[in-house]
């Protein structure tokens, strides 16, 4: 059994004639970080609620750890943790006391309870606020008090649902740790984001979903590696100076094995394929001509050029509103 | 029930205790309101039990003795009319989610709550009691009958709770839930026995008092603090807490099933 999950044909049609998921199939390998990719609206949290036995598919077929969805949600529930993109956390109850509840939902054993309880806690960096109540909690926090309380039973599988989205880059980066450290530890992760940034850091595989279809999928690097171009990136010495900026531009114009010259930001990008052997004349090119390079950088493509090249659209990140107040079954769509 | 049901309906039942213990308004509720019912209703309506016949009819010269149960029975009301908030609250914060993404028993969800609805209105209504009894007021049943009054009110409590359920899963808005259970509950209170005799109310009142079920269990509340044990009474008591509870507790159970299956 080396798939985790089995997803064929999955179909999700709400009230009124709304496809959320349309005829998605895929598979998550066991031990694997699989990202899930997309806008607002995509159908990413409409499909990870479906896989976590929370919202009943139209049509299709789901299988986790080798059972089906359908014929028994119980078993999957035992296997599986869920951290939801609005925080599952008691505000009222200490963080502690979250964590002791979780534990008594999983029937962990009594003599047992202090002990997880202690090193989730340690885990997540919570010790210091255990016994303060959540709803003093940063938002950083309280999303992983969650991701603590998704993890007492210590699940196969972990879902988490745009773990970082309004997180703070510090907490983001942080957060991402915590992931990856999971995942060493043997977890499998199914994992969606609207952010490029953390699918790229973060999934050994991914799909990237856009309206409710699978428009790619694979590794990374091997989606990068469609776009087949990499990029340098250059920064003048006399930056800022216009017609300099101009001249370099139409001399990299001019090499052979550019494909393109573009802006970026407050330098200038040239995409070309094998970009190592570029760099040496693009140097040269531009000594000869006497413009002055400060700083010049090999990168690879980003997943922005992979959305953007599969769906002709640039993904735009939209800030969740602030949890709470939207009326249940409204605010998954 | 399985061990299981019984001990996450603990868990939760646990849970929602330290949540009501710890919010605010649970003192006001408890505590404010019951002293204002008291003093505002006893001083506005002192004069009641001056009219011919309202000792024959109460068995008691003191409206604050009768008015008792009225203050027993708006606390059940106001404070089962909280529990269908806490269910609205849990689906808006995605503790709902949280609770159904776990293997335990959905049953549980709703027994907990339920639970912990009839302990909150027991605590209230100790302390609505201790507060009589600091003003002046003796229970003829003696312990016993404070216990029982304890049984009747949380019982009935329960019961009360399943319409604010009722309400809360079929709208999901806690506005909404607070509005309507408080409109279509609340005048039954007057159109009851708790606030005044029988024989007071006006014709139609009476026959709207006749088949209201908060008239019985005011009924029963009246004659434990006032008299003492009557079984036929206590008898119609619980035959309306079961009657009544059957209805309420089925309709909240559907539509709870309904809004946590998948």
């Amino acid at each position: 059994m080396d798939n985790i999950i089995e997803v064929k044909d999955l179909v999700k049609i709400y009230d009124p004639n709304i496809k959320a998921v349309d005829k998605i199939s895929f598979d998550v390998k066991r031990g694997e970080i699989f990202g899930f990719l997309g806008p607002n609206g995509a159908g990413k949290s409409t499909t990870i609620k479906i896989l976590t036995t929370l919202l009943k598919k139209t049509s299709g077929k789901v299988v986790v750890d080798g059972i089906d969805i359908d014929e028994n949600p119980g078993e999957v529930r035992k296997i599986i943790g869920y951290a939801a993109q609005e925080v599952g956390v008691d505000d009222d109850l200490t963080g502690r006391e979250n964590l002791k509840l979780q534990c008594s939902f999983y029937h962990i054993p009594r003599e047992k309870v202090n002990q997880k309880v202690d090193d989730l806690l340690k885990a997540l960096d919570l010790t210091e606020a255990a016994d303060r109540r959540a709803g003093t909690y940063s938002g950083g926090m309280r999303k992983r008090l969650d991701i603590a309380a998704a993890l007492i039973h210590e699940p196969k599988l972990m879902f988490l649902d745009e773990p970082t989205t309004g997180l703070d880059p510090q907490t983001r980066k942080a957060t991402w740790e915590y992931i990856k450290q999971l995942n060493k530890n043997g977890t499998t992760i199914f994992l969606t984001t609207q952010y490029m940034e953390e699918a790229d850091k973060l999934a050994d595989r991914l799909s990237i979903i856009d309206l409710g279809h699978i428009v790619a999928e694979g590794t990374p690097t091997s989606l990068k590696s469609e776009i087949a171009a990499d990029v340098v990136q250059i920064v003048l010495k006399e930056n800022g100076n216009r017609k300099i900026h101009e001249e370099a531009k139409s001399y990299l114009k001019r090499m052979s094995g550019i494909k393109e010259v573009k802006d970026y930001e407050d330098g200038i990008a040239v995409f070309g394929q094998n970009g190592s052997s570029l760099i040496p004349h693009i140097v040269r090119a531009l000594d000869t001509a006497k413009i002055g390079i400060d700083q010049l950088t090999l990168t690879d493509p980003t997943l922005d050029e992979v959305f953007l090249k599969h769906t002709g659209r640039k993904m735009r990140v939209e800030e969740v509103k602030p949890p709470g107040r939207t009326p249940w079954g409204m605010r998954r769509r | 029930m399985s061990p299981q049901i019984i001990s996450e309906s603990y868990a939760i039942f646990t849970r929602w205790i330290k949540k009501t213990i710890r919010r605010p308004t649970f003192l006001f509720f408890t505590l404010v309101q019951p002293i204002v019912w008291f003093i505002l209703f006893t001083q506005a309506f002192s004069k009641i039990s001056d009219i011919p016949g309202f000792i024959t009819m109460t068995g008691t010269s003191s409206y604050l003795t009768f008015f008792s149960a009225a203050v027993i029975l708006q606390t059940i009301i106001a404070s089962s009319m909280q529990s269908g908030i806490g269910m609205v609250t849990d689906m808006e914060s995605g503790y709902l989610d949280k609770m159904r993404v776990s293997p335990i028993h959905r049953f549980s969800i709703l027994t907990g709550k339920l639970m912990s609805d009839g302990f909150r209105i027991l605590l209230q209504t100790v302390v609505i009691l201790m507060l009589g009894l600091g003003l002046g007021i003796s229970i003829a049943s003696g312990f016993g009958g404070f216990v029982l009054i304890l049984v009747i009110a949380s019982a009935f409590g329960v019961t009360w709770s399943g319409i604010s359920l009722y309400i809360a899963l079929k709208t999901k808005n806690s506005e909404s839930t607070l509005m309507i259970s408080l409109l279509t509950t609340f005048p039954l209170l007057f159109l009851s026995t708790a606030v005044m005799p029988m024989a007071f109310l006006p014709n139609w009142v009476q026959t709207v008092a006749t088949y209201n079920p908060m008239s019985y269990i005011a009924d029963a509340l009246h004659s434990l603090v006032i008299s003492g044990f009557d079984l036929v009474i206590l008898g119609k008591a619980f035959a309306v807490i079961a009657g009544v509870g059957a209805v309420t507790l089925t309709a909240a159970s559907m539509t709870f099933r309904k809004a946590v299956s998948t």
